[in-house]
């Protein structure tokens, strides 16, 4: 009796083993442990045994039950694999038809380069604020110390309301609007449209500008150097090198206007640098305390530096753009790539 | 400000190639913007800044040269030999006007070409060379920066100058053959009888040197600068020197520049020199100015010697004493821009170098920095924008007045009532916009123009509205436009564009938490632009604050535009602040499954959508969780003026399993209802 039971599971074993499809194993499955199976019908036999053996037989018939059936069932998920990969091999699909979505919209490359320069200066603690782009001559020029008959209006080329209300021609124009209102410390950058009376090859009449300020008790010229440090590394990496000038502006004293090295040429020289190897950013300088007095800040207890700077500037030399007139055409091939 | 390298180094010993002295000059606060190499020599062109006027001329640049490269200046020597007679009287009236006047004249001159040297110099700095007796008088002004003006001195009547406003004078003919409009408080030059010159601007025909001169009188004079620049502006004149007499000229220079003219013209086209007739009522005071070193090195972030800020002082020809923690400091009358400790401590951070300035953090205060709800509004738009897929475009504030003809806007519209630019760069685009759709409709036409297919644009920018106080509103729109086209796209969408531009909007309004409103079809308030049966207007409690539609064909066509395009436009931004819900508030999670039931029902074409939701909802809105609309259906076999529409309607209780019998009996309802209130048939 043992031994049949032993020649039976020698012998499923090895009719698993050949089997060659998961059909023949589900054969094999319905042969051996099957309703009319062979070890089904020993089993079954099991209730005719003498009473002293049928304990160690059920154990043995019971074993090699388990032990075929693993077997079966190792084999049966063997061919289901083989078979699953061969149906996955069919289902190839065409990987290069393009992907199916909604098309996401562009942000004007302006807006892009804008939100990134805010962002970098909120993280140092600057408050943003606005102003009008109708303004008062008085906070266009005459409050930054450009007097009526001053020759610093020549610097810039003015859209009249007016003879009072201008176009801004920059956003300079926030500082003392928000000096007025406020008393120091104060972290402010102001973002913005500014106007010029001016279009041509390099000059377009509306431009964007960020003016940004700080004043405090003990604010010094180095400080303006560290902070535009931290901001032009920024956005233009920390490799890139930082050149102070001296320059005039007249609402900052001392003035200083701020080059980069090249972006293009890395300092080699090339087109957009006119081979000079830098490239102008930046105006910035120390607050004039003749804006302190305007704006009714004691100009022996605060000081404060300002700098301002033209984005479109900065986004022709982050992206490499060639032609300012691109920025306010509006033609999607220009605006998509961004 | 050109200047030849040549002639800079008679002023000052330098070794600097013309590269290295640009670059130097540049490090300084003179930016060489350009170099031009003539015959042996280099011109620089220096952007000389409005503060500036003592470099304007090459004696001034050398000198900071001087200053910069710490080498010594060489002063030339002046010496007006054999003087005899003296020249005319010289009456100043409008003595406020014109601080200084002095003269010399030259009796038996040549007028004739000048000597070759000259000419060069004069046109390689952009002069016009003339007779000899003007070119001195522009080199000089080219040499030592102080304009002057030479009259035939037979010409002026009654041998006499007289300084004076225009007064009832009302017109002037200058050397330029032009006649010139004269304001009453133009300061102009007078003989006895007429004016000869408007003072500092330009000369006057009558008056002018010619071929013919025997004898010229030779003015050099301090005039204000504020007076001569509201001249030179009004009249639209700019010579060389209007340009320094506006920045403020060296008023001790005034007669050193004269001789320096006198003793060249009678070297040069010969002649005797009369005595100096000088009116300078009121000598120019040396300012005192106290700059205190601990201030120096705290506005700089530095540690300066006093030994070193004394000697950069001087080497710009400051003087210094010494006095408590600091120097009294005088500087000299050609730098009338030097007020204040400021204006020193400006000289010497730009002669000690902004290189050697260190770069440091400030030490601040940390605050906490207020929400600006603003920005974030624009920001959360601009966002919820180009996620359904609008791309941003900005546009120029201005605008023709005319295209509001061609949005159909009627005579009233407060949109026509525009801020006017007095001098804009285009005529036709000479107002300020009080609508983004225009340029939007443009933006449209030019990508089309250019084979583009698939356009769909918005922009956030402020439009501009004349107000009651002194400036116009500014108000922040927001406006989206698309020709409804999907051509990129793999499948093939039928639906009208509006709900394209709809779906934009509910975009819009989940991001910024508006969840009421309304959109109204009423014909009397849609846009004149909008197509009158595919339009509306956006209506959050209770105010219009937007509109939602279709372009009016001949709209579309005014702007060379073919084919459907849709808008959205929201008038006033922050004004949907105000109508921003309140914060999002969490409901359990559902503990009973729910059941769902489709409907279909053919209705009249006139039913909306809307309608047929209120009627189902109204049937049991605790237990009807939501009702979606899956399918519109026109054509056959549904009646021409029908529409079949199919809902399906999730069914659930919070406190139970519904039944089949209660879904059934509520879904029946509901059937029965939309065929009595809205004359609905059940679809097959």
């Amino acid at each position: 009796m043992l031994n049949d039971i032993q020649t039976i599971k020698n012998l499923a074993g090895e009719e698993i083993e050949k089997a060659d499809s998961l059909k023949s194993i589900q054969e094999l499955k319905i042969k051996y442990l099957g309703k009319k199976g062979i070890l089904t019908g020993k089993l079954k036999s099991l209730g005719s045994t003498p009473q002293e053996d049928r304990r160690e037989y059920g154990r043995i018939l019971n074993e090699a039950k388990i032990c075929i059936e693993d077997l079966l069932s190792k084999h049966e998920a063997a061919f289901k694999t083989l078979e699953l990969n061969k149906t996955l091999q069919t289902q190839r699909i065409d990987v290069t038809v393009p992907g199916y979505f909604i098309p996401a919209g562009h942000l004007h490359p302006t807006t892009q380069v804008l939100d990134e320069i805010i962002s970098i200066f909120t993280s140092l603690g600057f408050n943003v604020e606005e102003g009008p782009e109708v303004e008062l001559d008085f906070y266009n020029f005459e409050a930054l110390n450009m007097p009526k008959d001053h020759p610093a209006r020549d610097m810039q080329d003015t859209f009249y309301i007016t003879e009072d209300i201008v176009l801004r021609t920059h956003t300079s124009s926030v500082q003392v609007r928000i000096m007025e209102k406020n008393a120091p410390p104060l972290r402010v950058i102001a973002p913005g449209k500014v106007y010029r009376c001016d279009a041509d090859v390099t000059h377009i009449p509306m431009f964007h500008q960020l003016e940004g300020f700080m004043v405090d008790r003990d604010i010094k010229m180095s400080d303006l150097k560290g902070v535009l440090e931290v901001f032009i590394h920024t956005v233009f990496g920390p490799d890139t090198k930082l050149r102070f000038r001296p320059s005039f502006f007249p609402f900052t004293e001392p003035s200083a206007e701020i080059d980069i090295s090249c972006v293009i040429c890395k300092g080699a020289g090339c087109n957009v640098c006119k081979n000079t190897g830098w490239l102008e950013i930046l105006g910035a300088g120390m607050i004039n305390p003749r804006i302190f007095e305007m704006a009714g800040y004691d100009p022996d207890q605060y000081t404060g530096f300002a700098f301002g700077m033209g984005i479109e500037r900065v986004t022709m030399l982050k992206y490499g753009i060639d032609d300012i007139r691109l920025f306010y055409e509006n033609d999607i091939r220009f605006l998509g790539q961004f | 400000m050109k200047a030849s390298y040549k002639w800079l180094k008679e002023f000052t010993d330098f070794l600097l190639s013309p590269k290295e002295l640009a670059h130097a000059l540049t490090m300084a606060g003179f930016e060489v913007e350009g170099m031009e190499d003539i015959e042996g020599d280099t011109l620089l062109d220096i952007n000389v800044t409005p503060n500036r006027p003592d470099c304007l001329c090459i004696k001034g640049i050398a000198r900071e040269i001087s200053a910069i490269l710490e080498v010594p200046f060489k002063a030339i020597t002046i010496d007006v030999r054999k003087q005899e007679g003296r020249g005319p009287e010289i009456e100043i009236k409008d003595s406020p006007l014109c601080k200084r006047y002095a003269s010399r004249t030259i009796s038996g001159v040549k007028p004739a070409p000048s000597p070759a040297w000259l000419i060069k110099r004069l046109e390689s700095h952009g002069f016009r060379a003339s007779y000899n007796i003007v070119d001195v008088t522009n080199y000089v002004l080219l040499e030592m920066g102080q304009p002057l003006h030479a009259f035939d001195l037979d010409k002026l009547a009654g041998q006499k100058i007289v300084v004076k406003t225009a007064g009832s004078e009302k017109t002037f003919r200058t050397l330029d053959d032009e006649d010139r409009k004269l304001g009453k408080d133009m300061l102009l030059i007078w003989d006895a009888k007429k004016p000869v010159a408007l003072a500092g601007v330009m000369g006057g025909q009558n008056t002018e040197v010619s071929l013919s001169t025997v004898n010229v009188l030779i003015e050099s004079a301090y005039f204000h600068p504020a007076s001569i620049r509201r001249t030179s502006k009004t009249l639209n004149i700019t010579s060389e020197s209007s340009y320094r007499f506006e920045r403020g000229v060296d008023i001790d220079n005034v007669a050193k520049a004269l001789d320096r003219a006198a003793q060249m013209i009678a070297e040069i086209a010969g002649g005797r020199v009369s005595n100096l007739t000088d009116i300078y009522p009121e000598p120019y005071e040396l300012k005192k100015i106290i700059v205190r070193t601990e201030k120096i090195n705290s506005l700089l972030g530095i540690e300066i010697k006093e030994s070193s800020i004394q000697k950069i002082l001087n080497s710009l020809g400051f003087e210094t004493k010494r006095e408590g923690e600091g120097f009294i400091v005088t500087p000299p009358s050609f730098r009338p821009d030097i007020q204040r400790d400021m204006d020193i401590i400006e000289e010497l951070a730009r002669l000690y170098g902004y290189d050697k300035i260190p770069a440091t953090l400030p030490c601040i205060k940390v605050q906490p920095a207020p929400v600006n709800k603003r920005q974030d509004l624009i920001r959360t738009t601009k966002n919820a924008m180009i996620r359904s897929g609008f791309s941003e475009v900005i546009n120029y504030s201005f605008f023709k007045p005319d295209t509001l003809d061609k949005l159909n806007l009627p005579p009233d519209d407060k949109r026509r009532n525009l801020v006017f630019i007095k001098n804009p760069l285009r005529k036709e685009e000479s107002a300020m916009r009080t609508s983004l759709i225009p340029a939007l409709l443009n933006n449209v036409s030019l990508n089309l123009n250019h084979g583009e297919k698939d356009i769909s644009f918005f922009e956030v920018s402020r439009v501009f509205l004349p107000s009651d106080l002194k400036l116009p509103d500014e108000i922040i729109q927001m406006a989206a436009i698309s020709n409804n086209n999907k051509s990129a796209m793999l499948w093939e969408s039928k639906h009208d564009g509006f709900y394209d531009l709809k779906g934009a909007l509910e975009n819009l309004f989940r991001d910024l938490k508006i969840k009421q409103y309304y959109l109204i079809q009423d014909t009397s308030s849609i846009e004149p632009y909008l197509h009158p049966g595919k339009s509306c207007s956006i209506i959050v409690n209770g105010e219009k604050i937007g509109s939602l539609g279709t372009i009016h064909p001949h709209v579309s066509e005014s702007f060379d535009i073919k084919g459907s395009i849709t808008i959205l436009e929201i008038y006033d931004l922050e004004k949907l602040l105000e109508h921003v819900s309140s914060g999002t508030t969490f409901v359990s999670l559902p503990k009973f499954p729910y059941v769902e039931r489709d409907v279909a029902i053919i209705v009249s074409n006139e039913v909306l959508v809307e309608q047929v939701n209120r009627e189902i909802l109204s049937v049991d809105s605790d237990l009807i969780e939501a009702v979606t609309l899956f399918d519109i259906y026109t054509g056959k076999p549904i009646p021409q003026d029908k529409k079949s529409l199919a809902f399906s309607i999730r069914y659930r209780a919070a406190d139970r399993t519904l039944t089949d019998a209660e879904v059934d009996s509520l879904h029946s309802n509901i059937v029965e209802r939309l065929k009595n209130t809205l004359n609905a048939e059940l679809r097959g």
